[in-house]
């Protein structure tokens, strides 16, 4: 009993500051998502509209393609490829022949550079690269590969492949360096014995190797699900939502109807919902990873 | 004796009162400007020079952002003395009680020629009709065009119908593999489509927010109007003579149009006279002994319909501003002549008397041309729903019809249809 009263009292503090920090905001915005609250009229404050502005939104017939852009692409194709590529990259690293050749460490150090990159950095140097006279267009159009320059962001059918090359970029380095430190665990005799019993790589990699990444990709995955479906910064930097809305997703959304249409009010709704979507992965990943990390650490 | 003592203490704390008043800290007041600092930076320390008791600190932002900025700041008695801002945006930054009204300080020390010599006044007021900004500049847009280029491709006069650019961007295009009427046709919420749309509308006869008789507001436009419009522009798009990158652009002064200008890729394009100015440094700058390959002229109008806009930027004091009269003294000093004839030269002065002094030169000879046939904006920054919700609704609805996300029929509708909902 005593011991449970100690460790609430130290819990006290944090839980105060949290309930600060993050519940008054939350509150707040709730409450001004059934107000008609305008940038405009931020002096006199918002009238009480209840649910009119949750009705507006999910009767919008821009919704469906919002959410399409948001959950397929900014989300799932991103975290997929992230996973996917990150895997590779690690995977790579961890070969005998790069060690031999003591090119393991170059590789790593060149990992880090676009990931200690800021996103907002990153994403006018993909500009400039993907330009109509940059760097992309003038490789492609001398090596014949096309004839007109393309029009990467602006094309609708380059653009969300350009967006999640700019992500992929930018976050890959993260994912493929902690995989690779949890490839670096797993322990040689493994191996040795999956090749004792004439295992082929493939099986190796199934068996042995996988198993050992489980836990680590578990996390990393869910983790880039928070990072790219609250990411407002890459999409709004590199193409501003367009061409027309086509890759308008939900961080966006909240921008164009909060700072340009001036409606806070339903900007805030738009941000309720987006944390209520982010509320059931965020159960989803305690049960998933907290709770077996709570009960492997008890 | 005690007589001497006290006229001794009585002059002492006399000469103390007297040296700290002498050396009271300057008042200062902060300028908040959304171009480049070199643009105004002489200005600024003219003014000081002029007014050792007012120091001027200049913040800087980018025009995307200060709208915004401004009001969030305001709204919580925060935010610059004085701020530069879009002429548009002033009737409602007034109404949400950001800026001060500046009735007062007109009347008390009026700028020269008073403020009737200022344009656009009926955007420097808000719906309760006190005045809220002092217009500073104008920026009434124009076509600028590569003579060589047109020449080229056997066009002789510039073109006075929306039919003739047409025509003169495609030959332009066929015949030399340049681009014709490279505009920025990206969908950015503050982007050009905006402006090109509505100059298309006016020079019809059109409007997109029209004020009724009663003093009530309404959409001018039918779904035709805007499907016009819009095909209109797609044509250059899908003739390939405004190239598909143009997509990725949304301003007049995108480096990509501005240097295909300079570099003779682009023969025609639509911008302000700052940003013209500019192509014309570069282009001398890059070709020092060659004559200057360019020419303006004004958008297709008929005689009695305008063409472009009576644009520009004014200058309005935060309402929550300590310093009024310093802020409006500079305020007065920015506007003054001097200002632009000796500093602020990319700008043209918002004062009909000094607009009359201006030898525009023969390039720019359009923009002079262009002024009779420009408007301000009237009901569309009156009216009930903001000027930059109109625009990024036009910016939208043109960028989805001019990429192809949609039919221009269904972006029409869908622009009508998100306005009509925010009208009253």
């Amino acid at each position: 009993m005593r011991e449970r009263l100690f460790i609430t009292t130290m819990l006290l503090p944090s839980m105060v500051l949290l309930a600060l920090f993050y519940g008054y905001p939350i509150f707040d915005n709730l409450r001004i998502s059934f107000t008609d609250l305008s940038l405009l009229g931020m002096k006199k404050g918002g009238n009480w509209i209840g649910l009119a502005n949750y009705r507006e939104l999910f009767r919008s017939g821009d919704l469906g393609h919002i959410l399409f852009n948001t959950f397929i692409w900014l989300t799932a194709t991103s975290v997929l490829l992230r996973l996917l590529i990150g895997l590779g990259i690690a995977l790579l690293l961890n070969t005998r022949a790069l060690k031999m050749l003591r090119l393991a460490s170059i590789a790593r150090f060149a990992l880090l550079i676009p990931w200690a990159t800021p996103p907002i950095v990153a994403v006018v140097i993909w500009r400039f690269l993907l330009e109509r006279n940059g760097f992309v267009n003038e490789a492609l159009m001398g090596l014949g590969i096309v004839h007109q320059p393309i029009a990467f962001l602006a094309d609708m059918r380059t653009v969300w492949p350009s967006i999640m090359a700019i992500m992929l970029w930018n976050t890959v380095p993260l994912i493929a360096l902690s995989l690779l430190s949890s490839l670096q665990t797993v322990p040689e005799e493994y191996y040795e014995a999956a090749e004792l019993d004439g295992a082929t790589n493939w099986q190796m990699f199934r068996f042995v190797t996988l198993p050992f990444l489980m836990p680590a990709l578990l996390v990393l995955g869910l983790m880039s699900v928070f990072w790219s479906f609250n990411n407002f910064v890459y999409v709004w930097l590199a193409t501003g939502a367009g061409p027309g809305t086509f890759t308008n997703v939900l961080a966006t959304e909240v921008y164009l109807k909060a700072f340009v249409d001036f409606r806070l009010g339903y900007s805030s709704a738009i941000g309720m919902v987006m944390a209520a979507v982010m509320g059931a992965f965020g159960i989803l990943y305690l049960r998933l990873v907290a709770r077996r990390q709570l009960e492997e650490t008890l | 004796m005690l007589r001497l003592l006290a006229a001794g203490l009585i002059a002492s704390a006399a000469m103390i009162g007297a040296v700290r008043i002498a050396s009271a800290d300057p008042v200062t007041i902060t300028f908040r400007f959304n171009d480049t600092e070199e643009e105004v930076r002489g200005a600024i320390d003219e003014f000081q020079k002029e007014n050792p008791d007012i120091k001027v600190e200049l913040q800087r932002i980018g025009w995307k952002d200060a709208r915004n900025q401004f009001l969030r700041e305001a709204a919580v008695g925060e935010g610059p003395d004085v701020a530069h801002v879009a002429q548009v945006w002033v009737t409602e930054m007034g109404d949400a009680g950001a800026t001060l009204a500046l009735d007062d300080l007109i009347q008390k020390d009026p700028p020269p020629n008073g403020f009737a010599d200022f344009a656009a006044q009926d955007l420097a007021k808000g719906k309760d009709g006190h005045i809220y900004g002092l217009p500073w500049t104008t920026d009434t847009w124009a076509m600028v065009y590569r003579t060589d280029l047109l020449k080229e491709a056997g066009v002789e006069d510039l073109p006075a119908t929306w039919e003739d650019l047409r025509k003169d961007s495609e030959a332009v295009h066929k015949k030399t593999g340049k681009a014709g009427f490279g505009f920025p046709a990206g969908s950015s919420a503050s982007g050009a489509m905006w402006f090109l749309a509505n100059f298309y509308w006016w020079s019809h006869g059109k409007e997109l927010i029209v004020q009724k008789p009663d003093g009530s507001y309404a959409i001018g436009l039918q779904p035709e109007d805007v499907v016009e419009a819009m095909n209109y522009y797609k044509q250059f798009m899908d003739g390939g003579d405004n190239p598909q990158s143009n997509l990725a652009a949304s301003d007049a002064h995108d480096p990509a149009i501005m240097q295909a200008l300079v570099t003779g890729d682009q023969a025609m394009a639509a911008m302000p006279p700052n940003t013209y100015k500019e192509v014309l440094k570069a282009y001398a700058d890059a070709n020092p002994d060659k004559p200057v390959p360019f020419a303006s002229g004004p958008f297709p109008h008929q005689d009695n319909t305008k063409s472009s806009m009576i644009g520009g930027r004014m200058l309005v004091i935060n309402a929550n501003s300590k310093h009024p009269d310093e802020a409006w003294k500079f305020v007065k000093f920015m506007a003054s002549q001097a200002v632009f004839a000796d500093y602020y030269r990319t700008q043209f002065p918002a004062q009909t008397s000094l607009l009359k002094q201006i030898d525009f030169g023969a390039p720019l000879k359009g923009f002079a041309e262009q002024f009779p046939y420009a408007r301000t904006w009237g009901a569309y920054a009156s009216g009930p729903v903001p000027i930059g919700t109109l625009w990024n609704a036009t910016q939208r609805a043109f960028g989805k019809a001019l990429s192809g996300q949609v039919s221009t029929e269904d972006a029409a509708r869908e622009l009508l249809a998100e306005i009509g909902k925010q009208m009253p």
